[in-house]
């Protein structure tokens, strides 16, 4: 496998910013100097809860938001995206695309399908006349929606239909890296299952690579090969999506996997439950050391007080715990 | 605080027979609520899951007489037993705006809701809408109403209760809201709680905190709850006993283990299957349901879920009923309204 995208050390810092003159008195750190790789074909999963920085990653490899500080190396170029101008980015924008969570608000309701899913096409001068036209089918057809339905509006669609029309807008540029956040987070259950199957199939069709972020550990071990675990702006686990939820390394992976109630009445009256106390703390006033050790029932002193660093504990495997050797976590 | 160990007396608390709810609108008839039955024993957990536009939350609604205009009851009953030993009383014959109907909302029956800050309201503090609620049910004074309040903020596990009572809801997090909003629900003591998706706005590690704490109060005060949710985890979780509901109608009913383990409906074990559990070996493909669900105002023919059902045959072009497994009566535990499940004489 070839590397498609390094990451390194990405950092975005959103200043806090107060009275009439804006003085800057302080940064929430959403992320926080994060780093990864994806390699072609794979999925990568991001996972965490609310605030933990996911989205404003995801965000930033788009270059939607500029990034504090950091690095992405991308495809065979090796060109680092975080330091083009936006003109020298064009050409790298259709080869990254993104998938949006809420597909009632990602669609103009003023556009038709042909038009939303024509769009890139037109913007980027890559397909003119009949042969747009045809690409559009074509596209339409590739997510499963019909031709006729060029000519129709995203309101008389259902959600799961309109995250299609998403992923086909997604698809016309022939990218080689989808972003996509929280895919089917908005959808009922049994439509969830058809966009997973969707995105699978097409991956394979298109040799794409996904960032799949979301919140629902379920989903993403489902999907992704590999799986990263983000806690208040760093992430704290990378490893393959069995190892990751078979043996967990990361106190707060385990106590993320004992926290999602299982579909399967019996074994779920069987399992010890980790609670954690309390939320998430506020980003702009991390704790000190390790973020997670207030809520960690395994913190020490050398908690409190360092920060772990992201290291490799086995082939594939990185954590960012002070106490990983010595703990044995129980995964699911 | 496993499901089994929880104790319920089995006497009826409340039952619904034939609960249609309709919502008349420029097209046509809604029916949201399309002729359900089933029932909550005292202290019991019934989960009800759907897929969005089931119905699930007006029936929620319309067992507090609270369904939005111009919504309404059409027909059915819901009995409610408010005493044990008296008679039970029908909600659906009582007017929305009686009194009859406010002293048991809130007072016997209490509801949460999905999202904790805007069932909230922002301008009063936390401590003066629980007080308001003990006030209006309690005949107390103020002293003892913001005492109630900070009894039950603390019991309900917010640090600092003293401090709390205090504060506005913005100043609280998502999950210490759901807090609030079951301290609320529970001050007056209920006797069935009403939790209409109480932890979907939630992280996953506080909908634990926020479950765990309401299992933790059933078996103190011995509530029962309706709890529902699209969410089968959750359902596996806390249910005793589960309805699964499909365009406005329960299409299986039965307690949460004949529903997981031997799910009867195609739409029950399509839903089963086609949810990513956790732990087992990722498949490639999930076998998913094909369609979506039908527009309300365009329902098929018969069953509502024909259309997307594998095992469609000739007789799904009428409704079946909804017939128990064993006795083939609808009050028996385990039943479904499938045709694959009932006898063509009956």
């Amino acid at each position: 496998m070839t590397k498609l995208l390094e990451v390194n050390d990405l950092r975005k810092y959103f200043p806090i910013q107060k009275g009439i003159f804006q003085r800057t008195i302080g940064y929430v750190k959403a992320v926080d100097g994060i780093s990864f790789d994806v390699q072609r074909g794979e999925t990568l999963g991001l996972v965490g809860e609310s605030g933990c920085g996911k989205t404003t990653a995801g965000r930033c490899l788009l270059r939607l938001i500029p990034p504090t500080s950091g690095s992405f190396i991308f495809g065979e170029e090796q060109v680092d995206l975080a330091k083009l101008s936006q003109q020298e980015l064009r050409p790298f924008r259709r080869r990254i695309q993104m998938i949006f969570q809420d597909p009632h608000a990602s669609l103009n309701p003023r556009m038709t399908v042909g038009d939303i899913v024509g769009e890139p096409m037109r913007v980027n001068r890559t397909e003119t006349g009949s042969a747009l036209q045809d690409r559009i089918v074509e596209l339409l057809e590739s997510v499963g929606l019909r031709p006729q339905d060029t000519r129709r509006y995203p309101h008389a669609f259902s959600g799961g239909q309109r995250q299609r029309i998403g992923i086909a807008r997604a698809l016309a540029l022939q990218p080689e890296l989808i972003v996509a956040d929280e895919p089917v987070s908005a959808l009922d259950v049994s439509v969830q299952a058809q966009i997973l199957n969707l995105l699978a199939e097409l991956r394979e069709k298109f040799q794409l690579s996904y960032i799949f972020i979301a919140h629902d550990l379920s989903v993403v071990e489902h999907i992704s090969d590999r799986v990263a675990v983000m806690y208040l702006g760093k992430i704290v686990e990378i490893s393959d999506a069995e190892t990751l939820y078979q043996s967990p390394k990361h106190p707060y992976t385990e106590a993320l996997i004992s926290a999602v109630p299982l579909p399967d009445p019996s074994a779920q009256r069987k399992r010890e439950h980790i609670r954690l106390e309390g939320d998430v703390p506020d980003p702009s006033q991390p704790p000190t050391g390790c973020y997670f050790h207030p809520r960690c029932r395994y913190a020490t002193d050398i908690c409190k007080q360092e920060t772990p660093e992201l290291r490799q504990v086995a082939q594939g495997v990185q954590v960012a715990c002070h106490h990983s050797d010595t703990l044995a976590l129980q995964g699911v | 605080m496993a499901s089994s160990e929880k104790t319920s007396d089995q006497t009826p608390l409340l039952e619904i027979s034939g609960l249609k709810t309709i919502f008349p609108t420029d097209d046509g008839i809604v029916n949201a609520v399309n002729d359900v039955s089933f029932s909550i024993a005292r202290g019991q957990t019934v989960g009800v899951v759907g897929e969005s536009g089931c119905g699930k939350s007006i029936t929620g609604l319309s067992m507090l007489q609270l369904v939005p205009s111009p919504g309404r009851i059409e027909a059915g009953e819901i009995l409610f037993y408010r005493n044990a030993d008296d008679e039970p009383m029908d909600i659906a014959r009582v007017s929305p705006k009686s009194e009859l109907m406010r002293q048991i909302r809130g007072n016997e029956i209490a509801i949460i809701f999905q999202e904790p800050m805007t069932s909230l309201n922002p301008v009063y503090t936390v401590g003066n809408q629980i007080a308001e609620a003990v006030m209006l049910h309690d005949q107390v004074d103020k002293k003892t109403a913001r005492e109630r309040a900070i009894e039950m903020i603390a019991r309900v596990g917010i640090p600092a209760p003293a401090q709390r009572v205090d504060e506005y809801p913005h100043q609280l997090s998502g999950g210490m809201r759901q807090r609030i909003m079951i301290a609320m629900a529970l001050c007056c003591s209920p006797t069935l709680l009403i939790a209409d998706e109480p932890t979907t706005a939630l992280d996953v590690t506080i909908q634990a905190q926020v479950l765990g704490l309401m299992q933790e109060l059933q078996a103190e005060m011995g509530m029962a709850i309706m709890l529902i949710t699209h969410d089968l985890g959750v359902i596996a979780d806390l249910a005793d006993e589960v309805v699964v509901m499909y365009s406005g109608r329960v299409v299986e009913r039965g307690s949460v283990d004949d529903i997981f383990y031997n799910p009867l409906h195609p739409y029950t074990q399509g839903l089963l299957k086609s949810i990513p559990v956790l732990g087992r070996t990722p498949q490639s493909t999930l076998p998913s349901i094909p369609g979506t669900v039908p527009h309300p105002l365009a329902l098929p023919v018969g069953c509502s879920f024909a259309p997307r059902c594998p095992e469609r045959m000739i007789a799904c072009d009428a409704m079946p009923e909804l017939v128990g497994i064993n006795g083939k009566t609808e009050n028996d535990e385990h039943a479904v309204r499938c045709w694959l499940h009932t006898d063509s004489e009956g």
